[in-house]
């Protein structure tokens, strides 16, 4: 929801808003049958003058479940948004499809989870669309990577909810050695960005709007394409595979991925067109197309966790290794390799021999560019976590860093700097008036990039079913290049009331 | 209310019902609370439905419903499994604790909106459970040889006659003491005073109904008031069944993560 569209758009969350403020559509329960879910109102007050403003947006969450007594269940989560997003004509129906990155429908819908569950003595089966959730840390799992993530409104709201439910089949083997469980996802959902017209749209996936070259300044039109899912067969299916053992006291897990890289990774292609204004004075103007498509690659992830109590204190580590993954290069990099002297001359030279064999007629030629945008490394990723619970008070702090092995200096990709890329996060809580009030501070902090994110909030219960909540989100940076910096200016204050029921 | 029927309160274990008023005349107090004890271990397992009721000191109530299972291994470890059916925003959380004797606990939460199960430290089991005036403590299970016990007088509750069993913990880590009114009747505690590690008054439960289930004594109603705070919480069991034959599996994070 990131931009002004003009007034709230009302379509089907009204209508359920209204059915639902009838009495007799409250929660119920009958028969193993049970419907839950919540309504929530949001509004967002930028704080940055400049940024674009916010409509109100509406969330309704149905959860029904059936139970189906000792040999299952059945689920279904929906979750509906009127959240103001730029609506592409062409949209049929409300539903946010499994094939795109570009998400724009609104109102939309999406199904959170759908799934059977099967228990038997030993193991237990789901299928259905479903959502995993694989580590010890919170927010940043290394080892969790077989869903995607929704990024339209960056790293809001909190991860699990972020998670897009991918159709899949798990299975949980339970043995007295130890448990295993066993994730298949016969096709990739990728991960959502917001359109590039919006609010949270990451910056640095932006190429620049002018390129400066020694002939002068350059205009480029971006063109955004949506994902090239791969061919549906087995060979471009994703697994995964994970090992649970209680040994004295800790919990622990060794796992295994193989799939496409969940996070986020585009490519770009350019196409330059230079034309002959003049050919008396072979005066041309030249121009720039830069063609933007997030691009998918196979990735493997080996990881372990565990967990353990030290007296006060909770425990949590996770480490993953990752065994050729694919960062972005960046822009300006690329730029600086893509507009030398010599570059530009041999376009000019090919314009040219092109314009005179075919006898001064081609005055207008494209030249199609395939820069190297990525890097392929081995990295690893881990990081532990303390939490303390002390009374009506929770703390909880981390430490998470990614490690480029063989990182070429010369090549700087986002997101990591020199290699390493390092960040500590922070959580307090504290309940006050029998947990109806609470207020806390979650809080991110990158070191390299000297980047932060802070959340400081207040929530109050104002019964069981309706509680209402107030929170700032202040993101600082010094580089505009960095995760959390390139958003240095979409500060703003958040203000929801949910009724849950 | 049983140790291991709903893993709620140990001071139950104060409290269960002996063989008759004149053999426990006769016996320490100690032998009262270990004849208790043998007792509750008749059943192996237990299942009930617990509703808390809590109440701030402005009278507003709040209510939560949950699932509470208990089982005693044959080793002395009692595990228990509480799942909360209600209401909407915390449905579905559930917490794990294995009691061993003569060791720290193991506790684990599962809350849904994360969908992982998070272990948490035993040393903090002197806080509040969800909001209620019962401790995470409380909810556990408890072993009598930490406390020993002494028989102060007696005196009415109400209309019924009590024994007054002071129990002072060897190692003060969450009350100071617990003072509990025994009925003479049928030796199901009518109340109880917690204080606290510096001594002071600081919550008085009153067990209100008893209902005799499978031939076990089972509190069924109590009201526990914080004086400290003015805040009360009330709980109340019901379909309570005993031996029930729930697996050890069933304390699990497999189950955890089920909700039943």
């Amino acid at each position: 929801m990131k931009i002004d569209h003009g007034g709230p758009k009302l379509g089907i969350i009204f209508i359920l808003i209204w059915i639902l403020s009838s009495p007799a559509a409250y929660a119920f329960n009958y028969e193993g049958l049970s419907f839950d879910g919540h309504l929530e109102s949001r509004g967002i007050k930028p704080i940055n003058s400049g940024t674009p403003k916010e409509d109100m947006s509406y969330e309704l969450e149905l959860d029904t479940e059936r139970d189906l007594g000792s040999w299952g269940k059945f689920r279904i989560a929906l979750r509906a948004i009127d959240d103001g997003k730029v609506i592409d004509p062409r949209n049929k129906h409300p539903f946010n499809t499994f094939n795109k990155v570009y998400q724009d429908r609104n109102p939309s819908i999406n199904f959170d989870e759908a799934y059977i569950d099967i228990y038997t003595d030993r193991a237990d089966f789901r299928l259905g669309i479903q959502k995993f959730a694989w580590g010890r840390l919170d927010e940043i799992n290394p080892t969790d990577n077989l869903n995607t993530q929704d990024l339209t409104e960056f790293a809001f709201p909190e991860q699990s909810v972020r998670k897009i439910g991918a159709p899949a089949f798990k299975a949980d083997i339970y043995s007295d050695l130890f448990n295993t469980e066993i994730a298949w996802i016969p096709r990739y959902v990728p991960y959502r960005l917001p359109t590039p017209e919006e609010r949270w749209f990451p910056p640095i996936l932006k190429p620049p709007t002018v390129v400066h070259s020694s002939s002068g300044d350059i205009p480029v039109t971006t063109h955004y394409e949506d994902i090239d899912l791969p061919a549906f067969k087995l060979s471009n299916s994703e697994i995964g595979i994970r090992i649970s053992k209680y040994i004295k006291g800790w919990d622990t897990s060794i796992s295994y991925f193989s799939g496409y890289d969940p996070t986020p990774l585009i490519t770009g292609t350019t196409d330059i067109t230079v034309e002959l204004l003049d050919p008396s004075s072979f005066k041309t103007q030249i121009k720039t197309d830069a063609y933007v498509k997030p691009r998918l690659h196979r990735l493997q992830v080996f990881g372990f966790d565990f967990t353990n109590t030290i007296g006060k204190f909770t425990l949590r580590g996770e480490f993953a290794y990752y065994a050729g993954k694919y960062y972005s290069r960046k822009t300006e990099d690329i730029m600086r390799e893509e507009t030398t002297k010599e570059k530009q001359k041999e376009i000019m030279d090919k314009f040219m021999k092109n314009y005179f064999e075919s006898g001064m007629k081609e005055s207008r030629q494209v030249f199609h560019m395939n820069p190297d945008v990525e890097e392929k490394k081995n990295s690893m990723k881990y990081g532990l976590g303390l939490d303390y619970i002390r009374g009506d008070t929770n703390l909880s702090v981390q430490w998470i860093q990614e490690y480029i092995f063989d990182y070429d200096k010369s090549r700087p990709v986002y997101l990591n700097k020199n290699g390493v890329d390092t960040t500590f996060t922070i959580s307090i809580k504290q309940l006050y008036l029998q947990d109806t009030l609470e207020i806390g501070l979650d809080g991110m902090y990158g070191v390299e990039f000297r980047q932060y994110l802070l959340k400081p909030y207040v929530t109050y219960s104002f019964t069981d079913n309706l509680k209402g909540t107030i929170e700032a989100r202040i993101l600082q940076g010094r580089y505009t290049d960095s995760a959390i910096g390139q958003f240095r200016d979409n500060d703003e204050v958040y203000l929801s009331m949910r009724y849950s029921f | 209310m049983r140790l291991y029927l709903v893993p709620v309160m140990f001071f139950i274990a104060f409290s269960m019902a002996l063989a008759g008023p004149c053999r426990a005349a006769q016996m320490t107090p100690y032998q009262i609370m270990k004849k208790s004890e043998d007792l509750l271990d008749q059943a192996k397992d237990s299942k009930s439905d617990m509703t808390m009721i809590l109440i701030n000191k402005r009278g507003s109530k709040r209510v939560r419903e949950l699932i509470s299972y208990g089982k005693n291994l044959d080793n002395g470890v009692k595990k228990a499994l509480l799942v909360f059916k209600a209401p909407a925003d915390v449905k579905g959380t559930s917490f794990l604790s294995w009691s061993f004797p003569g060791k720290e606990d193991k506790q684990w939460l599962y809350l849904p909106a994360l969908a992982r199960v998070r272990q948490i430290s035993s040393a903090s089991k002197g806080d509040s459970f969800m909001g209620t005036e019962f401790s995470y403590y409380d909810m556990g299970r408890h072993h009598l040889d930490d406390y020993t016990y002494k028989l102060l007088r007696e005196e009415k509750v109400g209309d019924q006659m009590c024994y007054v069993i002071e129990a002072t913990p060897k190692e003060k880590k969450y009350y100071g003491k617990v003072i509990s009114w025994i009925r003479k009747d049928n030796f199901i505690p009518a109340r109880m005073d917690f204080y606290d590690k510096n001594g002071r008054f600081l919550k008085q439960n009153m067990i209100k109904k008893i209902e005799n289930i499978q031939g076990i004594n089972t509190p069924m109603y109590m009201e526990m008031h914080n004086v400290q705070t003015n805040r009360t919480t009330i709980i109340k069991l019901s379909n309570v069944h005993y031996n029930i034959g729930l697996p050890d599996r069933f304390f699990t994070e497999r189950y955890m993560k089920r909700g039943r």
